[in-house]
């Protein structure tokens, strides 16, 4: 059976209008922007500008050391958190309660979610009359305007992403692989090594993607908890776009935040894969 | 010298559901055994027993002179092939069957060595660098055989693993699975709830009926001598005439004529369909008759079946080839049978 000329040119184009549309021409008209002057001729100089000026660099340092140590973070917490949920809840409704516990905030605004924490995290905040109470500080912490603090408002926000992605794989893990692997003679820990953990590393890896990009590009949050004290790159294109009105030399901070955002997760995919086939 | 394996009262539960109830085995060195039975009677439990994936509530399980009912399965000397055959699909095939020997702390080349050992043994010796998913289902059976006969275990459980081929296959893979065993002189413990895959391959057949073993035996002993109605139905097609009390020490056939002696609460004389024939002429002194009407023929090629309504029993005649697929259904005939060749059974 052929589906008539028209209808398959149709079944085509919809998705490929849709995709140009609401990505590629947004992007386009960003890109575009960043390579032109005021006036409308080619150039340059933005990207010069940038590259060149040891302010962009410290900014994007501190950008980049924020969403790697939020991504380690959210692994290191998330993997056990995906772990109890699928391995050792035996409770069928404990498991989708714990479920609709991660998921929830999701549906919740950042911004909510990021105000919630500056007050937690406040002077006389909850976290730190916690602490003091316990006796394990004598003077207030100071989380509000530090990478800590960052830290863990966006560790908190993204973690449901590592949960959902590596549960899912950890879930899809036939356990008479485990078996398998005790049977001819290996202990847990080293079937966790050999056999579990090289079969979640791709739920892993796509977890930790999702995390690290949505941290490098993150607003909100860490404008909202650096309480003016830390600069983050998405910071410094808001103020091109909303203050200064600046749209060609903020076209040209996206772009090199996408750029060197995709050179390292295309880097992390890479490793990714080679893991994988090592193992 | 203690049994190879001996599985002393082993009882096991899930919640309310009684799994295993005091089951005793013993299995010697080398012996092909085929745990038979229906889904839910227990072999598939105590097969993870036996290889440690669950530990039983009362009773011991020992190799040779080890008490090993509570080792966990990487402490046992044995190996296992799954019914799914648990492949790592992470792994080339030669890294699979290598696994565990280079996790015992063989090096790279030695456990390359031993697997492709193990591999030549199945037939797959060309396939070591593949990934599992690029194999068919009897090549990826293959690698779980190698791989579980890779460390030469004295003793491998097999959990139904042909129950995936089609038929053809599993008929050649039958065999196959026979000659290896009996090269490599393993003690193999095969559950199945296919009797003609026990029949073929066993040197003895355990069935297991709702937690207990039913009958330990030879496939001869356990096809021509089952020892309850259940093992009767289950492994063959039997006939099973009811017995009428005849006098101190004798019974008669419900099929009226015959009598034999038995002794007092047997209820059943079973025939095979093979032991009843149709008489066409002279009787033999040793051979009981009765007449019987042709309900149905099943002619399948190889052997035909008759259905045979005598009284109130219908019997099933089974005749070689497609001799006997003549008969029109109604037409009368006359069934002889040795009563020699009847078995008893109680219940």
């Amino acid at each position: 059976m052929t589906a008539p000329r028209t209808t398959l040119a149709l079944l085509l184009f919809a998705p490929l209008a849709f995709f140009a549309a609401f990505f590629l021409a947004p992007m386009a008209v960003v890109a575009l922007s960043s390579l032109t002057t005021d006036e409308g001729g080619p150039t340059f100089a933005h990207y010069a500008r940038i590259l060149f000026d040891q302010y962009h660099w410290d900014v994007l340092w501190v950008t980049f050391r924020i969403a790697l140590a939020t991504t380690a973070l959210c692994l290191l917490i998330g993997f056990p958190l995906a772990w109890y949920l699928v391995r050792i809840v035996r409770w069928r409704s404990w498991r989708r309660a714990c479920v609709i516990l991660i998921v929830v905030p999701l549906f919740t605004s950042n911004i909510v979610r990021s105000f919630g924490w500056m007050v937690l995290l406040g002077r006389t905040g909850l976290v730190n009359q916690g602490l003091m109470g316990m006796g394990l500080t004598e003077r207030p912490i100071r989380f509000l305007g530090t990478e800590t603090g960052i830290l863990i408002g966006m560790v908190y926000i993204l973690m449901p992403f590592v949960v959902l992605s590596v549960g899912n794989a950890l879930a899809k893990i036939d356990t008479a692989l485990e078996d398998a692997s005790a049977d001819l003679g290996v202990g847990p820990a080293r079937t966790f090594w050999f056999v579990t953990l090289p079969l979640c590393l791709p739920g892993a890896v796509s977890g930790a993607i999702m995390v690290f990009a949505l941290a490098v590009s993150a607003y909100v949050t860490p404008a909202l908890l650096s309480g003016g004290q830390i600069t983050v790159f998405s910071m410094l294109i808001f103020q091109q776009y909303s203050s200064v009105f600046d749209f060609h030399y903020g076209g040209a901070l996206s772009v090199t935040l996408l750029v060197l955002t995709l050179i390292l997760v295309t880097l992390a995919g890479r490793i990714g894969e080679r893991g994988r086939r090592a193992a | 010298m203690p049994p190879l394996l001996s599985i002393d009262a082993v009882s096991k539960s899930f919640a309310a559901h009684r799994a295993l109830a005091e089951v005793d085995l013993a299995v010697e060195a080398g012996e092909f055994i085929a745990l038979l039975g229906p889904s839910g009677c227990g072999k598939t439990t105590l097969l993870r027993c036996i290889a440690g994936f669950l530990t039983p509530d009362a009773g011991r399980i020992r190799i040779e002179d080890d008490d090993i009912t509570h080792a966990p399965p990487y402490r046992r000397p044995l190996n296992t092939v799954f019914q799914s055959y648990a492949l790592f699909p992470h792994m080339s095939v030669a890294d699979n069957v290598g696994y565990g020997p280079r996790r015992a702390g063989a090096g790279r080349r030695e456990a390359q060595e031993r697997a492709n050992e193990a591999l030549a043994l199945v037939g797959l010796e060309e396939m070591g660098t593949r990934l599992p998913s690029a194999l068919s289902g009897g090549q990826q059976q293959r690698v779980a055989l190698a791989r579980a006969i890779v460390n030469r275990p004295k003793l491998l459980l097999l959990d139904e693993p042909l129950s995936a081929l089609d038929l053809k296959l599993r008929r050649r893979m039958q065999i196959e699975l026979k000659h290896i065993q009996e090269k490599l002189g393993i003690a193999f413990i095969f559950v199945t709830h296919d009797q003609e895959e026990a029949m073929a391959m066993a040197d003895r057949i355990v069935v297991m009926n709702a937690g207990r073993i039913e009958q330990t035996g030879t496939p001869e002993a356990i096809y021509r001598a089952p020892a309850t109605r259940f093992v009767a139905e289950f492994v063959g097609e039997p006939n099973l005439i009811p017995l009428e009390p005849a006098g101190p020490g004798r019974a008669r056939l419900a099929l009226g004529g015959a009598e034999l002696p038995a002794a007092s609460g047997m209820r059943f004389a079973m025939a095979r369909p093979e032991d009843i024939v149709l008489i066409d002429g002279s009787v033999p002194d040793d051979v009981a008759t009765f007449p019987g009407t042709v309900e149905e023929v099943l002619a399948i090629g190889p052997l035909t079946t008759l259905f045979v309504r005598c009284g109130a029993a219908v019997l099933k005649v089974a005749r070689l080839g497609m001799s006997g697929a003549e008969l029109a259904p109604g037409s009368t005939v006359t069934l002889g049978l040795r009563p020699a060749a009847l078995h008893l059974i109680a219940e």
